[in-house]
């Protein structure tokens, strides 16, 4: 019963808030209208708007040495996640058989331990660093808390099932990635997404001004 | 006629007695080897003292693959490691050791730790802090040493509750969860077990790391064992950390080696290691790992509601000067000789205005 609820309706409505969520948050920000600047540019703002996106994925120099953990945990959260969520070999035949139609070669099985192990690391560090750190702590909603733990629980689930031996672990796996997916439109996870075309705009608007970011 | 009946009956008897004999015989003659060595095996052993061995070529087979007398390699088309070995008796002694030894005298210890802090507790009670809280701070772990603390908290615990499942699961959760249940329950722990295990080295790492320096054993520990840590009247002097910290530290730091170096050899099978191997990595990994389990519910019980003031210290990274006075005077002596003691009413001593929570050494 729990099986074919997550493998079907289930995943359905999670598919389609997903989406479209997203592609109505994607709207909500490209509909914003803002005053057309009549200023004579100072600089490019295509220029800005790439050396903004390029910037973005340095620490600035100033605070480099205080954000050192941060920088690299974030690294590699994110690169193990997104290695392990497009390369892993279950994933690959997942996301063939249910959303592409056509797959793509998947890492070996030791790139995919190396990615499990750097991604956990990464995410228990950076979510024990902004409990602890009294700043981020103090700027972090209860959304952020949720998505980290989340994203954590569907990583640990994903583990439990690694075995493949069990189809309750695999539903249960699912189940909460359903529960990701339907949460990440709503949430702090939008960065995923909006990352570059915030970057983008920032860029741009700062760079007519001459303002190198 | 009656003479030709007689012959008649005589012939049947005479017939009817070497069919009996025939039988006997065709029964009798195959016993006769085996009473025969029977007979010279009694005498020899009746010489020797030893039971005599059969020359049954069927006997020395089965000998030869069950290998009671040690491990021999024999020849085999297949290729990877043992593969030359059918039986290993050792592994006997492995599982023997497990279930005999490992498993009871493991959960005793455990619960002979529980019992000592409860009791501990009862008569003793929490240990305050009699002068009060003074309400001015010192920081005494910094933002990466509490993150590698807490990172390896998380670790230690996720592994310990797996490993405790896959060790006494079968005994404790069958009967709750029934096979079926438990078998799903085993897989989902040791998948988790398997690939969190590997992050416990960079715990241990980090740990090493950030620690080590403030733990080396020096003579005023000696004295801080002799007047029992101070827990029963007697102020027991210390550095920054105390002898029973140093302890735990080089505990984790031997013990968690071990289980790492062992975990590993577990984990990844893929390097030529034998089930002999295997077997000693998983003893010494069990022990390892039961010992660290149980010595850390002590230190869980002193960092929380054994010691007022202690746990803040992990949590905030500031303790109080009085807990400091009170647990580690000497340590307490150089940060106010250095002026690093924080008045949150005033300012610190450095005419700083930052705070507990604030400060941005917390930070670092």
């Amino acid at each position: 019963m729990f099986e074919q609820l997550v493998n079907g309706i289930f995943w359905d409505i999670a598919l389609i808030v997903f989406f479209a969520g997203i592609a109505w948050r994607v709207l909500t920000v490209l509909r914003r209208r803002n005053h057309h600047d009549f200023s004579q540019p100072r600089n490019s703002g295509l220029i800005g708007a790439v050396m903004a996106n390029i910037h973005g994925f340095f620490p600035r120099r100033e605070v480099a040495s205080r954000v050192r953990l941060q920088v690299i945990a974030g690294y590699m959260f994110h690169l193990g996640l997104f290695a392990l969520l497009f390369f892993a070999a279950p994933h690959v035949t997942f996301i063939a058989k249910h959303i592409t139609g056509f797959s793509w070669t998947a890492m070996p099985y030791w790139a995919f331990i190396v990615a499990s192990e750097i991604a956990f690391a990464g995410l228990i560090l950076l979510w024990v660093h902004r409990v602890l750190n009294p700043v981020t702590r103090l700027i972090s909603r209860r959304s952020d808390h949720i998505a980290t733990i989340l994203v954590f629980v569907v990583m640990l689930t994903g583990c439990m099932a690694l075995g493949e031996s069990s189809a309750e672990l695999k539903a249960f796996h699912r189940f909460t990635v359903e529960l990701l997916m339907i949460y990440f439109p709503f949430s702090a996870l939008m960065h995923a997404i909006m990352f570059v075309p915030s970057r983008t705009y920032s860029g741009a608007f700062f760079g007519r001004r001459g303002v190198n970011m | 006629m009656a003479t030709v009946n007689n012959k008649k009956a005589a012939r049947m008897r005479k017939a009817m007695y070497c069919c009996l004999l025939s039988l006997l015989f065709v029964l009798t003659v195959p016993l006769i080897p085996y009473a025969i060595d029977v007979h010279a095996d009694d005498a020899a052993m009746s010489k020797t003292g030893q039971p005599p061995s059969l020359d049954d070529p069927a006997i020395d087979l089965w000998n030869e693959v069950r290998q009671r007398n040690g491990v021999s390699y024999g020849s085999s088309q297949t290729e990877g490691v043992d593969r030359g070995v059918l039986i290993n008796s050792k592994g006997e002694d492995w599982r023997r050791f497990r279930m005999e030894m490992l498993l009871p005298y493991g959960a005793m210890f455990m619960a002979a730790v529980i019992g000592a802090i409860m009791l501990f507790y009862m008569f003793h009670g929490k240990t305050v802090l009699t002068e009060g809280r003074s309400g001015k701070k010192i920081l005494r772990f910094t933002l990466n040493q509490r993150t590698a603390h807490w990172f390896t908290v998380g670790i230690f615990w996720l592994l310990g509750i797996t490993g405790l499942i896959l060790l006494y699961g079968r005994a404790v959760l069958i009967p709750l969860l029934g096979a079926e249940g438990f078998s799903v329950t085993a897989s989902a722990c040791k998948e988790m077990h398997n690939l969190i295990g590997p992050l416990f080295l960079l715990a241990v790492l980090a740990m090493m790391l950030l620690f080590i320096k403030d733990n080396f054993f020096k003579l005023v520990d000696l004295k801080w064992f002799a007047k029992g840590g101070g827990m029963f009247g007697v102020h027991a002097s210390a550095g920054r950390f105390n002898a029973g910290e140093k302890t735990w530290f080089w505990l984790v730091m031997i013990f968690g080696t071990a289980l790492c170096v062992t975990g590993l050899i577990l984990d990844f099978s893929v390097f030529g290691q034998g089930r002999e191997l295997m077997a000693l990595a998983h003893v010494i990994h069990g022990i390892s790992a039961l010992l660290l389990i149980s010595v850390s519910f002590g230190h869980i019980y002193l960092g929380t509601i054994g010691v007022e003031g202690t746990l803040e210290s992990m949590t905030t990274g500031y303790v109080d000067t009085s807990w400091a006075k009170a647990h580690h005077d000497q340590w307490y002596e150089q940060v106010a000789a250095s002026g690093e003691v924080i008045d949150p009413a005033q300012g610190d001593s450095k005419g700083s205005v930052s705070g507990p929570g604030v400060n941005p050494a917390a930070s670092d």
